[in-house]
């Protein structure tokens, strides 16, 4: 590091300290007061758990879940297929390249071995727990499924990926997991109004709890804690697809080069 | 009171972030580079947390320390360690 680096970096310091002493005075505009709050955020948290305003409420101790599976659950579906077709298109890079085992060294020292095996149940662990207290505590499905995905990373750094190949973890299986997730989150969706117009009732796409004109709800309490409806099934659904699709990208990316040459060059695909 | 040492805590976080977002740009051993950007994400879910935003930290925990980094490095090792 020399002397130069330090002075721009105390300068960028510098002028950022300076923009945000101008905006305190007020100089970039009108700075938002934080004791008010707004009339749409004190909206949701008056009614995320509001038993007596069913037809308004998720019933989910769990703003933040509640809005983004209930009150807006058609944007996060949208999310998860972006986030669905980019992972897509990493597997359609690299379609056809196989895991060829004994390419590798077979992974880090007995040490690091051990120490992983200690952590990784842990990790998967603090994974479902963040994702099975999704509508009760933050947290929620892509949380919990980014923490197993990290789990996998492990995995594959100290163990290889011949390792996880032996015990199942491929490129197929995951992608029907995260496939399968996907699914479920769309049967979640629709689910209501499937047994809304096979019974003959008004119902919504994306419904959760009763709703104005629509008597349907998903079961809101199991043995008296609540589940916040719907919120369970799109949580579960999530940190399967998430974990699974973020596992296949580590996986992929880790390819070694011999088993990517061929196929990269057009050979051994008809 | 608490309300000042966690704007104070706040400040200092993204201070150090910025330093340690400079630092990842200009550094040209790439491998350094990317712990100093998990750094960087590290002060970031700091902040989140001070703003009282729990969803975001559980999810940027992960992301930026565990999954992006191994990404990055994952690449890194298939190409030049250094950046010429």
């Amino acid at each position: 590091m020399k002397v130069t680096d330090l002075v721009v970096a105390a300068s960028i310091v510098a002028l950022a300290l300076l923009l945000s002493y101008a905006m305190f005075l007020g100089g970039i505009g009108p700075v938002p007061v934080r004791s008010e709050l707004r009339t749409l955020a004190l909206n949701y948290i008056l009614l995320t758990y509001n038993p007596a305003k069913i037809i308004y409420s998720a019933l989910a101790p769990e703003g933040v879940t509640a809005i983004v599976w209930d009150y807006r659950g058609l944007d996060t579906y949208f999310e998860t297929a972006v986030m669905f077709l980019a992972i897509i298109s990493v597997v359609a890079l690299t379609h056809g390249c196989k895991v060829r085992i004994g390419l590798g060294k077979g992974g880090m020292s007995l040490i690091v071995k051990t120490t992983t095996r200690i952590l990784m149940p842990l990790i998967v662990l603090a994974g479902v727990s963040i994702t099975m207290h999704g509508w009760l505590t933050p947290g929620g499905g892509f949380q919990g499924g980014a923490t197993i995905a990290v789990a996998t990373v492990l995995a594959l750094v100290t163990y290889s990926i011949d390792t996880l190949a032996k015990h199942g973890i491929r490129k197929k299986i995951l992608l029907a997991m995260r496939s399968t997730g996907l699914i479920g989150i769309a049967l979640t969706a629709v689910a209501l109004l499937i047994i809304g117009l096979a019974v003959g009732v008004n119902a919504y796409i994306f419904q959760n709890q009763e709703r104005m004109g629509s008597p349907l709800a998903f079961p809101a309490y199991f043995s008296g804690t609540p589940t916040g409806g719907s919120l369970l099934f799109y949580n579960l659904f999530e940190a399967f697809a998430v974990s699974a699709g973020l596992s296949l990208a580590i996986i992929v990316t880790s390819l070694r080069e011999e088993e990517v040459k061929e196929t990269l060059r057009g050979e051994g695909v008809e | 009171m608490i309300d000042l040492i966690a704007a104070l805590l706040m400040a200092v976080a993204a201070v150090t972030s910025i330093v340690f977002t400079y630092l990842a740009v200009v550094e040209k051993n790439l491998i350094q580079a990317v712990v100093f950007s998990a750094v960087q994400s590290t002060m970031y879910a700091l902040i989140y947390f001070l703003l009282m935003a729990p969803d975001i930290v559980l999810v940027y925990l992960p992301v930026g320390v565990g999954i992006y980094p191994a990404i990055i490095l994952l690449l890194i090792k298939k190409t030049d360690k250094v950046d010429e």
